[in-house]
């Protein structure tokens, strides 16, 4: 019953299974082309496209584009974070502060994503600053309003005890409001490094010349369905990959450390 | 300066109103009280009767509609590491580790990490919590997480300990023993505390004195002596079997029920809280 075989075994297909929707994906594909046979240029073949990748790969361009994306991405993340937690802290923590700068943060949530492009284009120019922006912009809002909610949810009888062990407010703040808040924070970031990504790659189909969303739009031009999908198979494993390696992790060693959330895995 | 007086809480004509949407809501009665350095008091009275917002207001969470309150000759005016708090919910930090939660207070004051380390060491020892020093809050049963609380306010070092029915949320059996950890704890280290409970044989087990409050708007409407603890604090054993202190207990009983009971206007009474502040 309690034997360490069925356990074992057990934990393997659990570790495995995660994998099985994306192959059931890849063998619908392949028996839907070979039946089928659609062009190459608006569906190509599984294989196809594991060639091209590994052409994009072979000359070195892939990496330079992976790497041109994810210095902005991380760029614009963290600005987005940065700015997200100190505004989020600000608003949950004073109600001036929140009441003065409400208004503004629904403003210009409400406008943010796309509809800038045209005018920053003009502002910023073609270049890193405009792609930052349009990720600092949807970054920004996820970690602002996720820091404010977390911020509030702290149970005041936390700060009450510290403040009576001789706590100044500062000390308060570090010790008490920000690791209270740190789930929600954590969350406002996972979701703001998604939909980050996805900020990333529209932008980088007007506002750069090398990155990955860049190299998507090139190959759209030359109906090279192949490098397009070789291209999106990139940037789903990259997020797979910081979610699993950067997130899951400091997740495991802060929140999940200290019970503040139940554990879970990445994939 | 009173600095002199040998009382080391003095709270004078304390009245305390709470602001609703629906206007002033009387929280207390008038209040007068005196708690002499090193007397361990409790408070029980009935639900509602304004026992916490009394304790809040000496920790210096809230200002006082009326009246004021002293602590070693200052007044109060907002909370501060000479008064420690030991909550009745879990105040303890989940991010801090045993040993983390219980020097707290000391590595706020800057006390050196090895200074630090012998204090919770000793707490650590006194409260039964050997072994647990590196666990965090969320891996110890609801006892130890009160004894975490207990030790980090002692830790600190404050002269004064208010404690608002630490040990409502523990078992029973479990209960009894941090009971009699926490008699022996203030007999050896001579704290004045303030102890809020609903258990009269709590409030007589643990104190020098016991008050008891009338309901909403609560007014202190007795003090009860208890005869000093004897060297080493007590146990329930000799407790439950002592017939002075079951005449006590009977006797702080007969007053909270009486207060639990009739509903109904006495003379005397105070009359209706809602009805008298609109």
């Amino acid at each position: 019953m309690s034997d360490a075989k069925p356990v074992r075994t057990d934990t393997l297909t659990w570790k495995l299974l995660p994998a099985l929707p994306f192959v059931a994906l890849i063998a619908g594909w392949s028996i839907y082309w070979l039946i089928a046979r659609p062009p190459v240029g608006t569906l190509p073949p599984a294989w196809a496209v594991t060639e091209a990748l590994w052409q994009l790969a072979a000359d070195g361009e892939l990496l330079q584009n992976t790497l041109a994306s994810l210095g902005r991405l991380l760029l614009g993340t963290t600005v987005g974070v940065v700015t997200g937690v100190v505004g989020g802290f600000l608003v949950g923590l004073n109600r001036r502060a929140a009441d003065f700068l409400n208004p503004l943060v629904v403003f210009f949530n409400a406008i943010s994503g796309i509809v800038w492009l045209p005018l920053m284009i003009g502002w910023l120019g073609i270049g890193t600053a405009l792609v930052v922006f349009l990720i600092w912009n949807t970054v920004f809002f996820l970690v602002f309003q996720n820091t404010v909610l977390g911020v509030r949810l702290v149970p005041p009888v936390l700060e009450q005890s510290v403040e009576t062990l001789g706590g100044s407010r500062l000390h308060i703040i570090l010790n008490v409001t920000l690791p209270g808040a740190l789930p929600y924070i954590l969350s406002g970031i996972r979701s703001g490094l998604g939909f980050g990504w996805r900020a990333l790659i529209a932008a980088e189909l007007v506002g750069a010349t090398v990155g990955l969303g860049q190299m998507i739009f090139r190959a759209a031009e030359f109906h090279r369905a192949d490098i397009i999908i070789a291209g999106c198979l990139v940037i789903g494993l990259l997020g797979v990959l910081m979610d699993r390696y950067l997130l899951a992790p400091i997740e495991k060693h802060t929140i999940e450390r200290w019970g503040l959330v139940t554990p879970s895995r990445g994939i | 300066m009173d600095a002199t007086s040998p009382d080391k809480i003095i709270v004078e004509g304390f009245q305390h109103f709470f602001e609703t949407a629906d206007g002033p809501v009387q929280a207390t009665g008038l209040i007068d009280l005196k708690i002499p350095a090193a007397e361990f008091v409790t408070l029980v009275g009935p639900s509602g009767c304004g026992k916490t917002t009394l304790l809040k207001a000496i920790a210096g969470f809230i200002t006082p509609t009326r009246g004021r309150i002293v602590c070693d000759g200052k007044t109060v005016t907002g909370p501060g590491r000479d008064r420690g708090v030991v909550f009745q919910e879990l105040a303890i930090l989940p991010w801090r580790t045993v040993r983390r939660n219980i020097g707290h207070g000391l590595e706020i004051a800057g006390v050196p990490k090895a200074e630090r380390e012998r204090t919770v060491a000793r707490l650590v020892a006194l409260t039964g919590l050997k072994g647990f020093e590196d666990r965090y809050p969320h891996e110890l049963s609801g006892g130890m997480r009160q004894r975490v609380a207990v030790a980090r306010t002692w830790a600190a070092d404050p002269d004064i300990i208010l404690m608002d029915e630490p040990f409502a949320a523990v078992d029973a059996m479990t209960r009894l023993t941090l009971q009699e950890e926490l008699a022996s704890l203030t007999f050896s280290t001579r704290k004045t505390v303030f102890f809020i409970t609903h258990s009269v044989d709590e409030a007589v087990f643990l104190a020098d004195r016991v008050l008891v409050m009338s309901k909403r708007p609560g007014r202190i409407k007795a003090s009860i002596e208890v005869p000093r603890r004897k060297a080493g604090g007590r146990d329930w054993e000799s407790f439950t079997t002592d017939p002075e202190m079951q005449a006590i207990c009977e006797q702080v009983l007969r007053l909270v029920r009486d207060e639990r009971m009739d509903g109904a206007a006495r003379p005397g009474e105070t009359p209706d809280p809602l009805k008298e502040a609109s």
